[in-house]
C-alpha cells in the first residue's frame, strides 16, 4: 500500500527535518533565557517526527521508530527531572542547590550555564514531551484500519 | 556521510539562531553546546537527509544560490506579482492544468524547478512525475496548451534548477 507523500513533498522534508529538530534543541535549551522551554521544544521536534510520518508514509516509519527505545527515553526524561528536583533534598523538594551553592549552572544570568537546574530539568521534560508525542502519534497511526 | 551533511546543516542553524550571545559573535558555551545538539540531530537523521546531499556542501554551489535566489528568481516574482495584479483587476483569465516536459535527473532538481514555478504566482505546480519526465502545472492563463519545453511556462528557471542540483 502506497501511503507517502509525493516527491517534492518528500525532498523538502528531508531538508526541514533536520531544521525542526535544531530548532526544537534551540528552543528547549534556551527555556530559561529566551521564551520556550521544555514542552514547546518537545512538541517542535515532536512535530519533525510528525513530518516524517506524514511524508515518507507509514511503513518507513515503522522501520525507524523502536517502540522499546521511545519508552524507555520518556522514562528516562521523567527520572532526570525528578533527579534535579531531588538534588537540594537535604533542604527543601525542589531546592536549587546547583544555583545556591554554585556547584553547576551558576555562570552570569543570561549565559547559557546559569539557572541552575532549570537547563536540566527543561532538557528532561523536552525528551519526555518528543518521545510522548512520537509515540502516542505512532499508535494512532499504527490503528488497525479504517474498513471492517 | 549522511552524519557530515545533516551535521554541518543543524550546526549552520544553530550558529543562526544563537548569534548574538559574545559581542556579534558566539560565546563559548554556546558553540559547544551546539555541536553536541547538532551531533544528536545529525544522528537521528543521518539516515533521511538523503544520498549524495554531500554535493551540497560545495561552496560554489552556495555562491550559484545566492545568485539565483537575488537574480532571476526575485525578479520573477516581482514581475509575476504584478502580472496577477494585473489580472485581477482586468479578470483577463483563461485557467488550465498544463503537462510540461522536463528534462531533470534527480530529487533536488525537481524540487527546486517546482518550488520556483509555484513561488511565480500565476503558476502552481500540482504533480511532478520523474518517472514521465514531467510536471503538471495549473497555469492562470495558458498561453500553450502543450508546451514542448518548459520555457513558456517557468522562462530559464529549469537551466538554474539543473545546474543547482546537479
Amino acid at each position: 500500500m502506497e501511503n507517502d507523500m509525493g516527491l517534492i513533498v518528500k525532498t523538502m522534508a528531508r531538508a526541514t527535518i533536520p531544521l525542526i529538530g535544531i530548532f526544537g534543541a534551540y528552543v528547549v535549551s534556551h527555556g530559561h533565557l529566551t521564551p520556550g522551554g521544555g514542552f514547546q521544544g518537545g512538541a517542535t521536534i515532536a512535530g519533525a517526527g510528525i513530518l516524517f510520518l506524514v511524508a515518507f508514509g507509514l511503513n518507513e516509519a515503522k522501520k525507524r521508530y523502536d517502540k522499546n527505545l521511545y519508552s524507555a527515553l520518556e522514562g528516562l526524561g521523567g527520572l532526570a527531572f525528578l533527579g534535579a528536583a531531588m538534588l537540594g533534598l537535604s533542604v527543601a523538594f525542589f531546592y536549587n542547590i546547583l544555583w545556591r551553592d554554585k556547584i553547576a549552572f551558576a555562570g552570569q544570568p543570561g549565559t547559557l550555564l546559569s539557572a541552575g537546574f532549570l537547563p536540566i530539568m527543561n532538557l528532561a521534560v523536552g525528551l519526555k514531551v518528543f518521545t510522548g508525542l512520537v509515540s502516542a502519534m505512532m499508535a494512532i497511526a499504527l490503528f488497525r484500519r479504517w474498513k471492517k | 556521510m549522511g552524519f557530515i551533511v545533516a551535521f554541518i546543516w543543524s550546526f549552520v542553524l544553530w550558529l543562526v539562531l544563537t548569534a548574538g550571545t559574545k559581542g556579534m559573535l558566539w560565546s563559548p558555551q554556546e558553540i559547544v553546546a551546539g555541536v553536541v545538539f547538532s551531533a544528536i540531530v545529525a544522528y537521528a537523521t543521518r539516515n533521511i537527509i538523503g544520498e549524495k546531499t554531500a554535493r551540497f556542501l560545495n561552496p560554489i554551489r552556495w555562491v550559484e544560490f545566492a545568485i539565483y535566489c537575488l537574480g532571476p528568481l526575485f525578479w520573477g516574482m516581482v514581475k509575476a506579482n504584478f502580472d496577477v495584479a494585473y489580472r485581477v483587476i482586468t479578470g483577463k483569465i483563461r485557467p488550465g492544468i498544463v503537462r510540461v516536459p522536463v528534462d531533470l535527473e534527480n530529487d533536488a532538481q525537481y524540487t527546486i524547478l517546482s518550488n520556483s514555478i509555484t513561488l511565480t504566482p500565476g503558476t502552481l505546480t500540482i504533480d511532478a512525475c520523474p518517472e514521465e519526465k514531467a510536471l503538471y502545472v495549473h497555469w492562470i492563463y495558458v498561453k500553450e496548451e502543450e508546451p514542448k519545453s518548459s520555457e513558456p511556462v517557468s522562462g530559464s528557471f529549469e537551466k538554474w534548477a539543473r545546474r543547482l542540483g546537479r
